[in-house]
Formats: structure tokens, C-alpha cells, sequence
């Protein structure tokens, strides 16, 4: 079958391996199948040589985190992220993945009210031990919310739909303490629904190039665009290639981590007395691999809390993976009692992450979670 | 696609395979899921990092514990099938590669680090345990495993031992082979046999030695016993650039003449290194013909002495720049450059060949004038890379496979590479073992007796060449020859 994957990036990969064990599900697993090495070749036997589909085949695609792990440790620089994204949609569009159950569940997404209606709902059940743990949805959802107010237009912070239905708190953080450091903040709330990055994991990138529309249109301005989700972030940063439009690229260009742009200004930041904490940071794959912005986050945390620790894992993924959690329930919890081993070996208070679903799903196993914007803040309200 | 055409296609060529009583057979001794017969990713373990096609695999074990490496022996035995040992696929020489479709036992599964034991200076691990785990594992405790391969973030200890594995610090502290203590190994037979001891000078013959560096032809490793060695108190990393190769070379020499032995000493040419510093930012001068890596360590106090007169040797051949590492940081960048030199270069070209000859190192300088010179006959791209320090050529020719008859050209000059290593009263493999590639050259090295005492000794672990045949000895001697006659019809497992 032709995966339409570009001949030259598939080229790129000489099979050397050094990305094996970089790669969490290899790890986990010992299996070359389930490897960045592995299925780089796959691919290349269903494009070049019809390999048939088989269900280990597709096993193979459909393991694999997304996390991207493979790409800094790869010299050669193979794609490896867009390699897959472009599989996945070739298969979601033959019908050969993500089911119609999968893309009913993420419909909700690019609508806030049915998501808010949904895990209002979700938050309900959790009260009533309903909610199955599988989900990995540990902590207390909220059931009612308020709305976030802007303070100001220097930037947008981007609310986006799971990270705003489900933690709204990050955002108030967040935008306290980008106040604090003098900036007034537009949350773009209802303006932009949602990034599509879920999406364009599970090979619908056409929803997300839908969604990447909508929001360009809806944020037009050269107004920074802060994201304090590093899932979010990354794919918001891949509208340029996505799109291949010069707009898309431009508008790609404005888009931070929070945490990244707030490194810029950390001089306008208030110093205060630290936390008496000592915080582990835990690097989103999406933020280390992807964005590479993830020293950032030491930079800005630092000085709030009394001692960062880091884990000694080369950031190997956590095993949350957007929905991989849900889809993969096994393989996600094998990756994260490794991360949880790491973890336990630095003894942190708290472990800092910058992404919501490393969050829940760490918090799930019992690992104490925050975002590094709540620590500031706290750190800001405590003096 | 209509449905029928997809289920079939789902189903695909693990049907082709299910009724084989050698798969049910394997199946019963491991669990199912630890037997993998899908043709795609059989067509995955018919390869490893070498360039050599024509690999193709039967069915594939996952093996978690010696009773079971011994179960899938004998069920190879009760089905007359080959076995072939693959740990991570990094092998650069086709010693993985599975001629004949015979099972393939992935160790990649058997990966834990046992007892440390400090009073007999070693650690028992399993053969899966990769090389920088175990350094990583052993670092708090102030130990590391001292061979330290290009390949260590992946690599693991059983192919380590099955190819001697050498690494940039081996100049000072010698390869594999001086670092292992013992080996538990399942015999082509099927016994469970230990070879060498925690003694240190054991008695009886050095089967332990023979084993190392076998490749996968005399048996499974399944459990070794490798040595601690002691962290180095203090290091002193030393960047050196040169206007030519040659200048670099005779560095080399020199400094070894000179009495000095540094931890590593290694160079890479103009062009790798362009493609290193473009994927690490070390810091690397892309404007230098050559740099030199050189590293010294021992206590604090007279360290510096040996780092500086490596730095006044350097400029004594005309060194252009010479720069001493600041920081742990810096010091981790220019080894990852320099350790992942071959990947790299993937962004030149989507293909690599990766040589391993050994020269002395008086003759470095001239081997390697004599390198470019026939990448040039053969308008090829060729890069060095090297283990300068104990005179370990990796030429490096990359290429677009894609090209028309560009193959025969890339192994014309490879031979030429070999032919004009030995000339120089070279051998033919520093590190990376024969495995299908070198076999062939191997009688310009020994001689038909030489070779046939080699056969003997395979054939006394190994009567019936059931393990990794194909590898090592050249055409025409025996266990080679078998291999030929029992490889299974191409269809059955293709
Ligand atoms: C980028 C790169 C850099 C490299 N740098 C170096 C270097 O600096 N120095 C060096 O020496 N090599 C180097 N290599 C080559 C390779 O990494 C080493 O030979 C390594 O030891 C192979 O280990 P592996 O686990 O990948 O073994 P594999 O490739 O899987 O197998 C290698 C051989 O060992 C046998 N084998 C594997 N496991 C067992 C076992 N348990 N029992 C018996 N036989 C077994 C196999 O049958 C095969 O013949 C490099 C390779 C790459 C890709
Ligand atoms: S590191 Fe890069 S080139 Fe090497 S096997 Fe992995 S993807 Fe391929
Ligand atoms: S994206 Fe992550 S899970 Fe997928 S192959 Fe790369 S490292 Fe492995």
C-alpha cells in the first residue's frame, strides 16, 4: 500500500539503532517490532514491497507513543514525527485504523460546550466512583467552573478543550503569574476550540487542519500565543508544515510555551522567598523532543523552589501519550513504572510537568503532579 | 479494499505459518506472544546496522530465562534448524543476519543486572543488558564496564562478547576480552556450560576466551560475569585540529612513541565532522582537515603533565588549534560527537559502509593517503573516522543505494580497503567482527590448516553447525559448506 510517505525521509533512516533505546515502548518491551528502528522499516516493506497489512503490522503502528523520543537521539535526523503522522492518516483513511468509536470520542473535542457538558458529567461520575480506572483520570475534576476573564491584551494564553475543561486552575496560574511579571492576558476561551493534536495522532489531520483554520482566523494579530500545554504547544507549532502556507507558518512562529516566554521575562518577574519544596521535573515528551524548550522550565521554576532535582531517564516518555493512555492501558502502565522508578529515586515533594496528560496520568499512579506555572504561582501568592 | 481482501490482508502471513509443528513446538516452551512469525517483521530481524541484504529470518523467540534459551535449542534440534543469537542489531559486520531462515533468539528480553559482586570485582548480567545500563547502573557505586562502544547506549553485553567489542577507551584499558571474567552459555546441544571463573587465574583451558569473539557460532550466551572497573579520579579531554589527515596521524604515533598512553585518542576528517557538529554543536572546528580526540586520566596530580605534552606533540606536527575540554558538559558533548559519527552521516547520504581493518600505527599516515585515493579511482565519497590510538581504520563510504551499479562499486573499493590494510601488515577486523562480511578474506589471513583448525574447534562445540552458520569461516570449509545444504527451500519461510 502506498503510505504516500516522502521517499527521501524514509531514506533518512541507515538502521543503526542508536534510537532503540531512546524509544519507551522497546524499552518495555525488548521487541525490534516496537521500536523507532523497527517500524521505520515496516514502513518501508508496506510502501516499497506491499507488505500486507497484518494485524502485527498494524500493532506495531498503533503502539507506538507518538512521544518522538526517536528524534534527538536519531544523528541522522530522520522525521520520524511526521513519518507517523502521515502513516496513521493514510491507514485512518483506508479504514484501517482508529475506528469509528475512536473518532466519535474525539468529536467533542473541537466543541467546548459538549466537552464541558461531557466531563461536567465525568466529573460527576468520578464522585460517584464510576469512572473506570483505566481512564487514568485521578484527579477530582471540577463540576462547576468560572469563566477566565482577560486582564489584558500583551498575549493570548490558549485555553484549549481538555486542558480548559479539566484544568482551568492551570490557567488561572498561569495567567497570575504572567500578570505578575506586568503582561495583561486575553484567554482564547471559545475563539479556538481546539488545537487538533489528538487528532492528528490518531491520522485525522484533516480535522486538524480544520481546527488549524479556525483558529488562525480567530487569533489573527502578531500577538504572542501562550500555550501551557506541551501537547498543545507542539502541534500549534506545526501548522507551518501541516498547512505548508506562509500564514501558517508566520502564525507557527508566535506561538510559546509558557514557560519558554516566560523565560524570555523572567526579569519582570517578582522574587520572592522559594517554596520549600524540592521538585522533580518531569519533561513532557512534547516539550523536550518536539519543541526542545524544555530548559526553560528549569529556568523558571528555579528560583521559586528550594532545590529541582532531575531524573536520570533521558526523558523516556511517561506512557500518557494524549489518548495512548486509554488505547494502549497496558503498554502505558509498563512505561510508567519506569517513570514512577526514576521518580521514586529522587525522592521529590513534587514532581513539576508541563503537560495535563502527563499530569493525570502520572497522578493516577499516585505521583504528586503539578504544573510549574502553579508552583510560581504559589510561590508569588505565599509572599 | 473490499472486506474480504482485508481480512485476508489482517490476517496475512501469520496464517501461512500457523499448523508449523517447528512454531507450535516453539510456542509450547515459550509463551505464544514470545514467538513471532508475521513476515514483515521477520523481514525487520533479517537485518542488522550492516549494509548486507539477503538476510531472512524463520521464526523469532523472545526467550526470558537460560531454561528457556535451552527449551528453543532443543526444539532446533528435534526440527534439524539453525539458531542465530541477535542481541540489539547494531552489528555492523551481518553477524546477526539469519541465513537460511533459522530461528532467531532475540536476548533483548533477558536484561537484568544481578549481583554486584565487589569482593570478586564483577557483576553477573544477562546478555541482554544494554552496555551504557550497566555503566550507568554500576556509576553510583563507583564502577563502570569499561568497554565503551560507539553503539554502548545501545548495544548489549552478549553481542559485545560475541564480537570482542572495543570502544574509544580501550586504548588504555583493552577490549571485551579483558573484561569479562566468566560466561554461562547454552551449547548448540543444548547443555548449560560455564566457561572461565571469578579465579583469577582459573585452570583448564581458556574456553572463556575462545567463546569471546565467536559471534553467535559456538553457542548462546546467556548470563556473563563482567568486570568492575574503577572511575577514573580525573579526566582531561583534549581537541586538537590539524590542515591535514596525515598531520594527525603522526600525532598519533608520536605521542604513543613518546612513552604516553591516553585513555582514547581518536580522529575524524573534515567532512564527518561537519556532519557531527551539525547534529551536536560540540563545538568542533568544521574548517580543519582533521581533529584529534585525546583523552588522559589518573589521579589529579600529574595529569596535566601528560595533557600538555600531548598538546605540544600536536603543535610539533603543526596542530592548529588545540583546546582542553572545560567542563564535565563540554567534555559529554564532543564524546557524543564523536560516538555518533556514523549515524550522522545519513544526512550526506542515506547509506553507509562502514569498514574495520587494523593498521600499525607508523603506517596510519600512508594507509590512509591510500584510502582517498581509491574512493577517487572509484568516485566514491569516503570519510575516516577512527580508533586512531591503537591504529583501528573505519573508513566510512557513503552512498545512494538508489544509484545504478554504485554497489559493486562501494565493495570493489572496500576491497581494495582490506587488500591495501593487509599490505600494510594490517588484519582484517578491529572490532566489528567477520560475520558474512569478511569471510571471504579471510584465507589472505590464514592459512588452509590455520583454517581448518579453526573448523575443528567450531565443530567441538558445534558438530552439526546448528549455531549462526553461515558466519566467520570462508566457503569451503566445513561448517560453512553445511550451511549451504540445510538451508530450507525459499517459500517455506522465505
Ligand atoms: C553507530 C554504531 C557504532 C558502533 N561502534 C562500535 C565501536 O566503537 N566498537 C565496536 O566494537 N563496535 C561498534 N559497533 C558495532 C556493534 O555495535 C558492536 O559489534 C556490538 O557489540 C553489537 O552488539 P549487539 O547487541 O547489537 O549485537 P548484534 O548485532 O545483535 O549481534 C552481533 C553478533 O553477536 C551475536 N550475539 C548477540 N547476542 C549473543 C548472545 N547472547 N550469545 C551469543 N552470541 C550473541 C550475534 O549472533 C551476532 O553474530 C557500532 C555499531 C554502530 C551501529
Ligand atoms: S537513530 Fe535514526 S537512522 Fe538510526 S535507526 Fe533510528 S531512526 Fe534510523
Ligand atoms: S515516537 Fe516514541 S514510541 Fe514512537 S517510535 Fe519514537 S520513541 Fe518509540
Amino acid at each position: 500500500m502506498d503510505l504516500h510517505l516522502d521517499a527521501d525521509d524514509l531514506n533518512m533512516c541507515v538502521q543503526c539503532g542508536l534510537c532503540l533505546p531512546h524509544c519507551p515502548t522497546f524499552r518495555v518491551t525488548g521487541d525490534e517490532a516496537m521500536s523507532p528502528r523497527g517500524r521505520i522499516h515496516l514502513m518501508r516493506e508496506v510502501q516499497d514491497n506491499n507488505a500486507p497489512l497484518t494485524t502485527e503490522v498494524l500493532e506495531s503502528f498503533e503502539t507506538c507513543v507518538q512521544c518522538r523520543g526517536c528524534e534527538p537521539a536519531c544523528p541522522s535526523n530522520v522525521p520520524y514525527g511526521h513519518l507517523m503522522e502521515q502513516t496513521r492518516e493514510t491507514l485512518a483513511e483506508h479504514g484501517e485504523i482508529t475506528p469509528r468509536w475512536q473518532r466519535l470520542a474525539l468529536a467533542p473535542l473541537s466543541n467546548p460546550s459538549m466537552l464541558q457538558a461531557g466531563s461536567s458529567a465525568l466529573a460527576v461520575a468520578q464522585r460517584l466512583k464510576l469512572v473506570p480506572k483505566r481512564l487514568g483520570i485521578s484527579a477530582e475534576l471540577p463540576i462547576r467552573r468560572k469563566p477566565l476573564q482577560a486582564s489584558g491584551n500583551d498575549v493570548y494564553l490558549f485555553t484549549g478543550c481538555v486542558m480548559d475543561a479539566w484544568q482551568r486552575d492551570v490557567h488561572r496560574a498561569g495567567m497570575r503569574v504572567i500578570e505578575a511579571a506586568g503582561f495583561g492576558v486575553t484567554p482564547t476561551n471559545d475563539l479556538a476550540p481546539c488545537c487538533g493534536a489528538l487528532h492528528a495522532h490518531a491520522g485525522l489531520s484533516d480535522t486538524t487542519r480544520g481546527l488549524a483554520e479556525t483558529m488562525m482566523a480567530a487569533l489573527e494579530s502578531d500577538r504572542p500565543i501562550l500555550v501551557d500545554s506541551a501537547g498543545c504547544g507542539a502541534a500549534m507549532k506545526d501548522y507551518g508544515h501541516l498547512l505548508g502556507t506562509s500564514e501558517a507558518q508566520a502564525f507557527s512562529e508566535r506561538v510559546f510555551d509558557i514557560g519558554e516566554w516566560l523565560a524570555l521575562n523572567m526579569d519582570d518577574l517578582p522574587r520572592v522567598a522559594p517554596l520549600d519544596l524540592v521538585v522533580a521535573v518531569q519533561d513532557p515528551c512534547h516539550l523536550r523532543h518536539v519543541q526542545k524548550v524544555h530548559e526553560s522550565t528549569r529556568t523558571v521554576l528555579r528560583p521559586y523552589v528550594r532545590e529541582l532535582v532531575e531524573l536520570d531517564d533521558d526523558g523516556l516518555c511517561c506512557g500518557a501519550g494524549g489518548a495512548y493512555s486509554v488505547l494502549e492501558p497496558e503498554l502505558a502502565g509498563q512505561i510508567r513504572e519506569r517513570k514512577v522508578e526514576a521518580i521514586n529515586r529522587q525522592r521529590p515533594d513534587a514532581v513539576a510537568s508541563a503537560n495535563p496528560g502527563c499530569s493525570m496520568h502520572l497522578a493516577a499512579a499516585g505521583v504528586p503532579t503539578i504544573h510549574p506555572m502553579e508552583l510560581i504561582d504559589q510561590a508569588l501568592q505565599q509572599a | 479494499m473490499s472486506l474480504l481482501d482485508r481480512f485476508r490482508d489482517r490476517v496475512g502471513s501469520g496464517s501461512a505459518t500457523s499448523g508449523d509443528p517447528l512454531v507450535d513446538d516453539l510456542r509450547a516452551v515459550l509463551s505464544p506472544d514470545r514467538v513471532k512469525t508475521d513476515g514483515a517483521q521477520r523481514s525487520l530481524l533479517g537485518k542488522d546496522a550492516s549494509v548486507f541484504d539477503g538476510g531472512s529470518a524463520g521464526p523469532i523467540c523472545y526467550p526470558i530465562s537460560t531454561n528457556e534459551v535451552v527449551d528453543i535449542m532443543q526444539v532446533a534440534q528435534r526440527h534439524d534448524r539453525a539458531v542465530v543469537p541477535r542481541g540489539a542489531g547494531t552489528g555492523l559486520a551481518g553477524g546477526a543476519i539469519p541465513l537460511g531462515a533459522p530461528i532467531v533468539v532475540a536476548v533483548t528480553k533477558m536484561r537484568s543486572i544481578g549481583e554486584i559482586d565487589e569482593a570478586n570485582g564483577v557483576a553477573w548480567v544477562e546478555p541482554g543488558v544494554i552496555n551504557l545500563d550497566l555503566t550507568r547502573h554500576l556509576t553510583p557505586l563507583g564502577y563502570h564496564f569499561a568497554p565503551d562502544p560507539s553503539s554502548q547506549q545501545v548495544c548489549t553485553i552478549g553481542g559485545n562478547v560475541a564480537n570482542n567489542s572495543g570502544g574509544p577507551h580501550c586504548l588504555a584499558y583493552g577490549v571485551t576480552n579483558s573484561h569479562v571474567a566468566a560466561i554461562e552459555i547454552v551449547t548448540p546441544s543444548g547443555d548449560v556450560v560455564m566457561l572461565g571463573g571469578l579465579d583469577p587465574e582459573p585452570d583448564g583451558y581458556d574456553l572463556r576466551g575462545i567463546f569471546i569473539g565467536s559471534e553467535g557460532t559456538l553457542g548462546i550466551a546467556t548470563k556473563v560475569a563482567v568486570r568492575l572497573t574503577k572511575n577514573r579520579p580525573a579526566v582531561r579531554t583534549l581537541l586538537l585540529s590539524f590542515a591535514s589527515v596525515r598531520d594527525a596521524a603522526n600525532t598519533v604515533s608520536d605521542v604513543i612513541a613518546a612513552g604516553i598512553v591516553p585513555a582514547a585518542m581518536e580522529v575524524m576528517d573534515q567532512r564527518i565532522t561537519e556532519a557531527v557538529e551539525n547534529y551536536v554543536g560540540a563545538g568542533y572546528p568544521t574548517n580543519a582537515a582533521a581533529v584529534l580526540l585525546a583523552e588522559v586520566d589518573g589521579p589529579e596530580e600529574g595529569i596535566d603533565i601528560d595533557a600538555d605534552r600531548i598538546a605540544e606533540i600536536g603543535r610539533a606536527n603543526n596542530a592548529t588549534m588545540v583546546r582542553v575540554a572545560a567542563d564535565n558538559t563540554e567534555r559529554a558533548l564532543l564524546w557524543k560527537g564523536r560516538k555518533t559519527a556514523f549515524g550522522a552521516v545519513a544526512q550526506i547520504a542515506p547509506d553507509y559502509y562502514l569498514h574495520d581493518t587494523v593498521v600499525p600505527r607508523s603506517a596510519l599516515a600512508d594507509v590512509l593517503d591510500e584510502i582517498y585515493a581509491i574512493a577517487d579511482r572509484h568516485d566514491l565519497l569516503i570519510m575516516n573516522v577512527f580508533h586512531a590510538g591503537d591504529g583501528n581504520l573505519h573508513p566510512l563510504i557513503v552512498f545512494d543505494g538508489r544509484d545504478e551499479g554504485v554497489l559493486e562499486r562501494v565493495h570493489a573499493a572496500g576491497g581494495e580497503i582490506i587488500e591495501a590494510s593487509l599490505a600494510a601488515g594490517g588484519v582484517l577486523s578491529g572490532e566489528h567482527g567477520i560475520g558474512v562480511e569478511k569471510q571471504k578474506y579471510m584465507d589472505r589471513l590464514f592459512s588452509d590448516a590455520d583454517l581448518d583448525h579453526q573448523n575443528r574447534l567450531r565443530r567441538a562445540f558445534d558438530p552439526v553447525c546448528r549455531a549462526n552458520p553461515g558466519k566467520i569461516l570462508p566457503m569451503g570449509h566445513s561448517c560453512a559448506d553445511i550451511q549451504q545444504l540445510r538451508s530450507v527451500p525459499t517459500g517455506v519461510w522465505g
